[in-house]
């Protein structure tokens, strides 16, 4: 579904990614797990279209998008959930999840969609008309992820969703969205939580200092030794 | 959003229309120093409508607008002087002008943010300038004296009619889903986008806007001065009003380009009775001091601490 090929990417001469390719397959749950600073967001970014590669190709649904705009990502289809939520903190939680439904491709069911959305997280329902500003960090995410869906995708990317949130609520933050993959969304997912990520996911990615050191099934992943340095950044 | 588009006009929007429609109604009858007190007060506030397109709505501070507002002046005087056309066409003219040379700036330096966008503009005001000076047809360095009438009551319904179209603009696209996309620009830029808004063509069409604006209101405040001047006509002075009405008013609401014309313009009036230059300095102070205490500026600020007035003034 969606797949990055030989990606090279950086910020103003500093180069953070070099040839990175993964593929997050249609209806699965694919994470993207590595230490701080590794360039796990900006894999996201290059995704997302904020950041254009100097190298390599994004190709989504068989099209190379590598070109394509931010805003047209949006609209056909990739939605996501970046790095810190960033919500708009003078709109209510309903404000951002409405805004969510901008592109054509959101607007015809927005109503239907925000109803499912309040299903998901019944909490927003209460919290409808509170700015977002004032909202938990769990509530944030939550929003995040609901604008997100407002646009209808067909595949979810997300940024370290566990971030900054009580612990209590990471893993009701993460049994949501295995719930969304087992409703037959395709799910990217960007984690430091190596333990809790790779328990919902279908196939991991493990990525150090710009580069995919390690792939393959959750299971594989959690067992290896590797992994653990890979994390610990030991030798 | 589909419910907010289909709420009624709002209480703010027909407030300033009674207003201008009571101004309207009397500016036959005023006396003259009223009415060019008005005539000058409706410029201002047409000159804080249009930076509140881009800088109000948007968060792009636009620190040399005062480039557009030379253009539509000199649009208006080669249309008069040298055209020999009607004022009205040359207001047109020079609107159209600064309106093609809003999208051509606005292209390249829109894609700067921040301080860097601020710069930007204050250095086409600067080469604009430059050109000016060099450009015989412009009347170079010495500006050009045109020999218009003293015509008031024409002046006032001109800027009248641009003040009016801009209110209607700014209402219209300040409500339903093209006002959010607008806002979450300002708010957060690259979000914006990862909701699906085109970040780089809405800005581009408000700077248009503004750059439109600017220049009809420029247009019409040469008219009224029958003449233009390349030292006055680029002077920061004017980019610095402007920024002060919408900061002082409230950045991107609907009264608050109206509220901070009011303020800044009685305001330079009366200082100017007072000492020739100084006027500056309390508008400097006033702007620090409100951007600093009261950000949202007045009509934020009221809408903030007085909860009665929430549903009556955007
Ligand atoms: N906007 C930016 N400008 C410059 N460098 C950046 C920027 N964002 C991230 N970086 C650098 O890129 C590297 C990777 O960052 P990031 O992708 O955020 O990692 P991760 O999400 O895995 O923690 C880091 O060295 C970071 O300092
Ligand atoms: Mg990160």
């Amino acid at each position: 579904m969606l797949r990055l090929e030989g990606i090279t990417a950086g910020y103003e001469g500093t180069r953070v990614l070099r040839d990175i390719g993964l593929e997050a397959k249609e209806g699965m749950a694919t994470v993207l797990i590595g230490p701080n600073g590794a360039g796990k967001s900006t894999t996201l970014k290059v995704i997302n279209g904020l950041l254009h590669p100097t190298g390599g190709r994004v190709v989504f649904q068989g099209n190379d998008i590598t070109k394509i705009p931010a805003h047209e990502r949006a609209a056909r289809g990739i939605a996501s959930c970046p790095e810190g939520r960033r919500l708009f903190p003078l709109l209510t939680a309903e404000g951002n999840l409405r805004l969510g439904a901008y592109s054509p491709r959101g607007r015809a069911a927005a109503e239907e969609t925000l109803a499912s959305v309040y299903d998901l997280f019944p909490r927003l329902r209460e919290r409808a008309n509170v700015k977002a500003g004032r909202l938990s960090g769990g509530e944030q995410q939550m929003v995040a992820i609901g604008r997100a869906l407002m646009s209808k995708p067909t595949i979810l990317v997300l940024d370290e969703p566990s971030l900054g949130i009580a612990p209590k609520l990471v893993s009701e933050i993460f049994e949501k969205i295995q719930q969304l993959r087992k409703g037959g969304l395709t799910v990217l997912m960007v984690e430091q939580n190596a333990y809790q990520a790779l328990r919902i996911a279908d196939f991991g990615y493990v990525m150090q200092e710009g580069r995919i050191v390690m792939d393959g099934p959750p299971d594989r992943l959690l067992d290896l030794e590797d992994l653990r340095k890979a994390y610990f950044a030991i030798p | 959003m589909r419910r907010l588009s289909l709420r009624t006009l709002g209480p703010t929007l027909l407030g300033i229309l009674a207003f201008l429609g009571v101004l309207a109604a009397i500016a036959g009858r005023m006396p003259l120093v009223l009415l060019t007190l008005v005539i000058n007060l409706l410029i201002f506030a047409a000159l804080a409508y249009s930076i509140n397109f881009i800088t109000g709505l948007t968060g792009y501070v636009s620190f040399g607008h005062v480039l557009f507002m030379a253009v539509g002046g000199y649009g208006l005087a080669y249309g008069v002087g040298t055209l020999h056309w009607h004022p009205v066409a040359g207001v047109a003219l020079g609107a159209l002008v600064s309106l093609a040379l809003a999208l051509g700036i606005g292209a390249v330096t829109l894609r700067f943010r921040g301080v860097y966008f601020a710069i930007a503009s204050q250095v086409t005001a600067l080469a604009g300038f430059y050109i000016v000076l060099e450009v015989q047809e412009l009347g170079g360095g010495q500006g050009i004296v045109l020999n218009v009438g003293f015509e008031p009551i024409a002046w006032f319904y001109t800027i009248w009619v641009i003040l009016a179209i801009e209110v209607g603009i700014t209402y219209w696209i300040t409500h339903g889903r093209l006002g959010y996309g607008i806002r979450s620009i300002r708010a957060d830029e690259d979000a914006a986008k990862t909701v699906g808004v085109h970040a780089a063509a809405l800005k581009l069409v408000l700077f248009a806007i503004s750059g439109l604006f600017a220049g009809a209101a420029g247009g019409v405040y040469y008219w009224q001065g029958s003449g233009i001047f390349p030292n006055e006509a680029f002077s920061l002075t004017f980019s610095l009003i402007m920024l002060a009405m919408i900061v002082i008013g409230g950045m991107g609401t609907l009264l608050g380009p109206l509220f901070g014309a009011v303020a800044v313009y009685l305001s330079s009036q009366y200082f100017l009775t007072v000492l020739i230059g100084f006027e500056f300095v309390i508008i400097g102070v006033l702007v620090v001091v409100i951007a600093l205490f009261l950000p949202e500026g007045i009509v934020g600020t009221l809408r903030k601490y007085v909860p009665e007035l929430r549903g009556l003034i955007e």
